[in-house]
């Protein structure tokens, strides 16, 4: 007697289902078709799987007249030729700091960029396995020249004074 | 339209699911037209809106469509359980409010900073692995030691292990990721990680054969050591580490198929489940699986409509042996067939898409691997559990999230979308700045 109304039933829970569906995927294929997994204002993925530490990322060059960089030359988890707007000064190491190293040679707080006038001077905060200015052991602060290397562990930057 | 919103919005569909669900299997079982059916919808609604108003307070920004897609799976088992045994189904009712609450408990803890959960790292691994060793203690069930009984409730602790173990790698690869790709040497034009570090990678795959070896079931091994690979890929971006892992594990699990019987006798009944032999064995046998693939194909198109399906006749043997449990989706198929089934498989498939989404959009390295290793254990799980009901690998008794009867199995994949939900509200409030 009431087996059209049992039929009904089943195709309007179906119905039900796929106009759910439709409406979620469409959100999805919205987000791919942006490209960006996050919107525009995502940092550029470092590498395929999209691993890298984006706090305070800028690839953009500043354009007033002291803008110095620190140039990702190889760092682990970071591409290539990324750079860091470091004109108030920054800490570098692993731990809560403004350029974060996913370096396991790194100490939580391995150096520090401070400006005095017009220039940079990096220091050494005591780390343990040392921070080297082209190839050479930091000892003391130094001040930074556009084009030296600066090595933590496995990782290498250059500065653009 | 705000997250919550549109989450809000989005809880429609699974109440009209369960009100129809319900009301199709009063109309087969007593032909009336009950409006008990409209309460059972209601009870539901609440349920969903008692979450919903916990995530609105605690995760404003958390994914909007990850709550939703889950309450559409709970609606399907709760219908499901309800047509089986009516009992089961209070139950499991039962179980979605302790599930809840673990779901609010976790919230609440984490709701801060999710990433406390490092700091405890050796902590949880240690506990996953006991909870993974404890049906050793009782007898096994069909050759496989899965559960344990705690007092009148029966456990599986694998299910709260798969976090355990995943919270434990994303934390543990978070810090040794870049070690094992810096010194990793290219042979025959495979990369191989340094031969140094290779040990801890040996060591989970030890894990994962040890396992395999003492609970005797190669689909929960299988799920943890692919969440593993998984999270080994995104941690390092070197497809070769999964294809070794993979290569060792087919090994390992080639060597256990030669020792162990209850191995055996599964690959068995999976390739030759007609085979009048095996069919009629008593004790590892094939009868479930080919009476599975019957009543899927019973199903047809657009199935044989809810409470129709046959999966018990009188006093004999069930036509549909452990339909609550392992083969719910076998009925599922029967019922509202291959578009009920395939509409299922893209609930699934959405949640996992929602789930890497989080695990892109998330900033620090731990929330990456955390989203990520809990969104591939759960699509491992549904891929274990339905494949072997389609017969596409050996089978073996896992869950299927949100839908099978089973306490356990719900509280520990409803803490597994708190923990999320807890990623995403993070990392999308972030992306919003």
């Amino acid at each position: 007697m009431l087996e059209p109304v049992s039929v009904g039933l089943k195709f309007a829970f179906l119905a039900v289902l796929y106009l759910f569906l439709l409406w979620i995927s469409r959100s999805a294929f919205n987000d791919l078709r942006r490209g960006a997994f996050g919107g525009p204002r995502a940092p550029v993925a470092a590498d395929a799987t999209g691993m890298h530490p984006a706090s305070s990322l800028d690839v953009l060059d500043g354009d007033g007249s002291f803008s110095p960089r620190l140039v990702v030359e190889s760092v682990p988890g970071l591409s290539r030729g990324m750079a860091y707007d470091v004109a108030e000064g920054a800490t570098l190491g692993r731990g809560d700091v403004e350029i974060q190293l996913e370096d396991p040679f790194a100490s939580s707080r391995h150096a520090r960029l401070t400006r005095q006038g017009a220039i940079l001077v990096i220091e050494d905060l005591g780390s343990t396995n040392g921070t080297y200015l082209n190839d050479e052991l930091l000892r003391g602060p130094r001040p930074l020249h556009a084009g030296d290397r600066v090595r933590i562990g496995d990782s290498t930057f250059t500065f653009d004074g | 339209m705000t997250a919550r919103n549109r989450e809000l919005f989005a809880l429609i569909p699974a109440t009209l699911l369960v009100t129809a669900g319900f009301a199709a299997v009063f109309i087969q079982r007593d032909n009336l037209l009950s409006d008990v059916s409209l309460t059972y919808g209601a009870i539901f609604l609440a349920l969903c809106l008692a979450a919903h108003l916990v995530l609105r307070m605690t995760l404003p920004d958390a994914d909007p469509y990850l709550f939703p897609l889950v309450a559409v799976l709970a609606s399907f088992g709760l219908v499901m359980l309800y047509r089986l045994d009516e009992q089961l189904a209070r139950e499991q009712a039962q179980w979605f409010v302790v599930g809840l609450l673990f779901f609010t408990a976790a919230i609440v803890a984490l709701r801060r900073d999710h990433r406390v959960l490092e700091r405890y790292r050796y902590v949880i691994a240690l506990g996953g692995i006991l909870l993974l060793l404890l049906p050793r203690l009782g007898s096994p069930v069909n050759g496989a030691y899965l559960s344990f009984d705690l007092g009148p409730i029966s456990f599986q602790p694998a299910e709260l292990a798969k976090l355990a173990i995943v919270i434990f790698l994303a934390s543990y690869l978070r810090d040794t990721r870049h070690v094992l790709v810096i010194g990793a040497r290219r042979f025959a034009g495979i990369t191989f990680p340094p031969l140094k570090h290779l040990g801890p990678l040996l060591a989970v795959w030890g894990t994962a054969m040890a396992l395999l070896f003492v609970i005797q079931d190669l689909g929960s091994s299988l799920m943890f050591f692919g969440g593993f690979l998984a999270l080994v890929y995104v941690a390092t971006n070197r497809i070769s580490f999964v294809l070794i892992g993979l290569g060792l594990f087919a090994l390992g699990a080639r060597a256990l198929y030669a020792i162990r019987p209850t191995i055996e006798s599964r690959v068995d009944a999976w390739l030759h489940p007609f085979d009048p032999e095996l069919y009629e064995r008593e004790i590892g046998g094939s009868y479930q699986i080919a009476q599975s693939i019957f009543s899927q194909a019973d199903g047809g198109f657009f199935g044989q409509g809810f409470g129709q399906a046959i999966v018990q006749l009188g006093d004999n043997p069930p036509i549909l042996p452990a339909a609550h449990t392992d083969f719910i989706y076998a009925v599922i198929t029967d019922e509202l067939g291959l578009m009920g089934a395939v509409a299922v498989l893209l609930v699934y498939l959405l949640i996992v898409e929602r789930g890497f989404k989080t695990a892109m959009l998330a900033t620090d390295s731990f929330s990456k691997l955390l989203a990520t290793g809990l969104t591939a254990v759960l699509a491992l799980q549904v891929f274990v559990i339905v494949g072997g009901v389609t017969k596409l690998i050996p089978l073996t008794g896992v869950t299927l999230p949100f839908i099978s009867y089973g306490g356990s199995s719900i509280v520990a994949n409803f803490v597994l979308l708190a923990l999320l939900l807890l990623v995403s509200d993070r990392a999308r409030r972030e992306a919003a700045a």
